[in-house]
């Protein structure tokens, strides 16, 4: 692990919620406080632990991060713009006809690999890649963000199932449990034991944390691969949290900030915001590409007329 | 990728080549669509596998993966009343619609063993997300080995001077109206029949060429409902050319039987298909 600075990751995920104001107000659509409450892990994970190409996100033993709950996507796009992938203006132009920064993730951009926003889904393609990477041989670790709201649905404990009987301990899950809902609050708010429980039950090792601490984020983290079981961190955190009076308010999911509010939550925000650029990432290990190359020719095939077969 | 149905739907087969590229999904076709997804994203060439029917509680998944224009193969099996005595719980009679709906997808439906393994090679060839219907039923092998399978393409079966119709059908109805062919051929009523292998996209240039030979008029069969399938499909297209389309499918509720009886109670056999042919002007 490199030398981290936690002030500097503190200051990069107030940044990433000043973008997704920003992006947020101008589009006059989206989800900034769902944004907010992810930030600190956001910034964790791609500036303080994940291993990649920030150049090539393609690169095949990058890190993978899927945004499961895709509404966040403000998040994620500013977290990439911060990286120096694409410049930081372009956030502004979030969900405009023509800009690939649409309303929720899709692989027009290079740094998505499946369409989310349809909650749920994350986990099983997740999943998907964990295992491949293994019939690859490739060290990459595959990182789920997902909501609380979201492990309501069904296909989440599907791929949890799978995930612990394949043991895919390079997968990790994180849960940002921001407590609120769309229309309300859910069902388990803050009760994180009933996460743990249920994530223990189907065979992950869980650890619960702060989601508003760097350090405690960090030191989780560095528990990644170490037993033979996937990794469900849930990150209590709260919905709206570095602005005061968006923090743990019902009321404003998918709700941009109008001019005024923008205006009044940056300026709580940027005295303690710094820039991604410039700060090193850890960079993936050369491991030699996977063959995916077509055979040569099929086997032929000796079926003689009138023979019954099923085409099953 | 399988979901527990490696016997029935024979993909233990591979399993057995090639375990280390076979995986076990258990009983969840989400999750088995959502992995199957994540190994295309992966640059791999995923096969999902299971009963046709049990893809349907993955369609949020398939068409997720639409949007995302992921590499995705799917093999449903076991479709229509043709399964037999499972019963409707098993029947796979939606499934054309639903795939046919989803963005840049890919429907295919072989009668015979040789097209279906036409079929699959270019499925694993292509990029995007395919579908193949398969049968439960035996069927005979209709086509020789060499013989290509264009997607998009389709087989004009049985086509002479002064047929009275053309019918178009698919999978275990092909066989049907070949059938039907015969014995209409024995009272000097000739139809044109064709193999339409490829749903979408569809043969339609050829299934048009052969429409216009008899009146602009098309008969299809096939083992799924009326709504959105094989019948919709030749109707949608070719409606802007003059075709008229009279569809044969599954009409009611279906229930458990022996396969040939319910492809006879459900008006999709051969002698449901001679009926209608006499009963058009």
């Amino acid at each position: 692990m490199i030398d981290t600075d936690i002030e500097l990751l503190k200051g990069i995920a107030n940044q990433l919620r000043i973008h997704s104001i920003t992006s947020t107000t101008a589009a006059g659509s989206g989800h900034p406080t769902s944004c907010c409450s992810a930030a600190d892990v956001m910034a964790t994970l791609f500036f303080g632990h994940m291993r990649y190409d920030a150049k090539n996100p393609h690169y095949h033993n990058n890190d993978r991060f899927i945004l499961s709950k895709g509404h966040a996507a403000p998040l994620l796009y500013a977290a990439w713009a911060e990286t120096g992938l694409f410049p930081t203006s372009e956030l502004l132009k979030l969900r405009q006809f023509g800009c690939d920064l649409e309303g929720h993730p899709t692989p027009r951009l290079p740094f998505v690999d499946v369409a989310t926003g349809s909650l749920g889904q994350g986990l099983s393609v997740g999943a998907g890649m964990a295992l491949a990477a293994r019939l690859d041989h490739l060290d990459y670790n595959t990182y789920v963000l997902l909501g609380d709201g979201e492990i309501a649905e069904g296909a989440v404990w599907e791929a949890a199932s799978f995930a612990g009987i394949y043991k895919l301990n390079n997968l990790i899950a994180i849960v940002d449990d921001n407590r609120l809902g769309q229309s309300q609050a859910t069902a388990f708010g803050h009760d994180l034991g009933i996460y743990r429980k249920r994530f223990e039950a189907f065979g992950w090792r869980v650890e619960d944390v702060d989601g508003h601490d760097i350090e405690e984020i960090l030191e989780v983290l560095s528990g990644v691969g170490l037993n033979d079981q996937p990794l469900c961190i849930i990150a209590k955190t709260y919905k709206g949290a570095g602005v005061s009076f968006l923090q743990d308010q019902d009321g404003w999911h998918g709700k941009p900030l109008n001019q005024e509010e923008a205006a009044k939550a940056i300026a709580e925000l940027q005295p303690c915001s710094k820039s991604g650029i410039g700060v090193p990432i850890p960079a993936p290990a050369q491991l030699p590409a996977p063959n995916h190359a077509a055979p040569a020719s099929y086997p032929p095939i000796n079926y003689k007329p009138g023979d019954l077969v099923a085409t099953r | 990728m399988d979901g527990d149905t490696k016997n029935s739907t024979f993909a233990e087969k591979f399993f057995k080549k090639f375990p280390d590229r076979f995986t076990e999904c258990f009983i969840a076709e989400q999750n088995m669509v959502g992995v199957a997804t994540g190994f295309g994203a992966r640059g791999k060439v995923p096969f999902a596998s299971t009963f046709a029917c049990f893809f349907t509680r993955a369609y949020d998944q398939i068409r997720v993966a639409g949007i995302s224009k992921a590499n995705l193969k799917l093999v449903g099996s076991h479709v229509g009343v043709s399964i037999g005595e499972d019963g409707p719980s098993q029947m796979a009679l939606e499934d054309i619609a639903m795939m046919r709906a989803i963005a840049g997808s890919v429907v295919l439906y072989p009668s015979d063993a040789v097209s279906t393994e036409k079929l699959l090679e270019q499925m694993a060839q292509k990029r995007g997300i395919h579908f193949l219907r398969t049968s439960r039923p035996k069927t005979p092998v209709i086509y020789g080995n060499d013989e290509p399978f264009p997607i998009g393409g389709a087989k004009v079966l049985r086509q002479n001077a002064g047929d009275k119709v053309t019918v178009v059908a698919a999978g275990v109805t092909l066989h049907e109206a070949l059938k039907a062919a015969e014995a209409l051929k024995a009272e000097g009523i000739g139809i044109t029949v064709i193999d339409a292998y490829s749903i979408k996209p569809l043969g339609k240039d050829v299934i048009k060429a052969a429409a216009q030979k008899t009146g602009n008029t098309v008969i299809t069969v096939e083992d799924h409902y009326l709504e959105g399938g094989l019948g919709d499909a030749v109707a949608g297209e070719l409606s802007v050319d003059g075709i008229k389309v009279h569809k044969l499918a599954v009409t009611s509720l279906p229930r458990s039987g022996k396969p040939a009886e319910l492809l006879a109670h459900f008006g999709i056999d051969a002698a449901a298909i001679v009926k209608k042919v006499k009963s058009l002007d």
